[in-house]
């Protein structure tokens, strides 16, 4: 039984990494044809890139986070 | 065995109580946020004590930094975005400061205890509400739950709610995922290994403070413009 609990833990990190990484690619080739097609506003564009990137990347760690809490409960 | 390898990589992040004053128990995180603040205030003093009309040295790198907090809340809010310069400037210093703390040998940075992102983050949220209240007015401050339709106001109450935990929980685990990771790392092979793991934490702290500032920028200015 503990090692489908570990199997878990490994499934919480690796399936939200995987889900938030391709959302992290598409927002992030977004931008960059935006700044490709209008350098001017690549100052807006990057702050609201790096906001649209902390939003993504913190579904990764709330997943991490229940996988630690997950591990010490094992 | 699993357990004994969590416990072990854990004592790298956990924060440990250092001495009592009184019956208050003072953790690492305390101490280490006390000697970042005599680090960081005084720095601060120092720069901003002669300043310039040319600028030489550190008084570049503030005034670099106040343009750039200027120049995004002037975006967000118009010309009375200027006076919240202080209070995001400082919250952007502060949490660099303690994320890159990391670096002073033996020093557990104080936010990788959740105790300190939730007190960060307690401190925003309550400050952006009591802008709205005084924006807004106490009427248009409760109005603007049931703004679109009244339908929607268990997802705007939940909205707000959600917005301190989400702040809190994002830097803490950040900064506790890198922790974590190198500390793993160095427990498999400890030369040169986790090294690269801590040039990118590095950039992450910088990121994260940042984060933190513009988060706020976009809260505060959702109660000063429509929503």
């Amino acid at each position: 039984m503990n090692g489908l609990a570990y199997l878990g833990v490994a499934l919480a990190v690796c399936l939200a990494a995987f889900g938030s990484a391709i959302g992290q690619g598409i927002a992030t080739r977004g931008a960059m044809d935006g700044i490709a097609r209008q350098p001017e506003a690549s100052g807006d564009i990057r702050t609201t890139l790096i906001l649209a990137l902390a939003f993504m990347e913190a579904l990764t760690l709330f997943s991490f986070v229940i996988a630690i809490l997950l591990w010490t409960k094992i | 065995m699993g357990l004994e390898n969590l416990q072990h990589l854990l004592e790298h992040v956990r924060p440990t109580v250092l001495f009592h004053i009184g019956e208050i128990p003072i953790t690492t995180t305390v101490f280490n946020t006390w000697i970042v603040m005599l680090i960081l205030f005084p720095t601060a003093y120092l720069v901003s004590r002669r300043l310039q009309a040319r600028p030489r040295g550190m008084q570049n790198l503030l005034e670099l930094l106040a343009d750039f907090f200027n120049g995004l809340l002037e975006d967000n809010m118009g010309k009375e975005g200027r006076k919240f310069l202080p209070l995001v400037g400082t919250l952007f210093l502060f949490i660099l400061f303690l994320n890159l703390s990391w670096f002073i040998p033996d020093m557990k940075p104080p936010t990788t205890d959740l105790s300190t992102t939730a007190a960060f983050a307690v401190v925003t949220i309550v400050l952006v509400q009591l802008i709205g209240i005084k924006k807004r007015g106490l009427k248009g401050y409760i109005k603007h739950f049931f703004q679109p339709s009244p339908f929607l106001f268990p997802l705007n109450l939940i909205e707000e709610l959600v917005k301190p935990v989400s702040l809190a929980l994002r830097l803490f685990a950040n900064m506790f995922g890198e922790k974590t990771v190198v500390a793993a790392l160095f427990l498999l092979f400890p030369l040169l290994l986790p090294l690269p793991v801590m040039i990118l934490g590095v950039i992450m702290g910088l990121i994260q403070a940042l984060v933190f500032s513009l988060l706020t920028v976009v809260y505060i200015s959702t109660f000063i413009q429509g929503h």
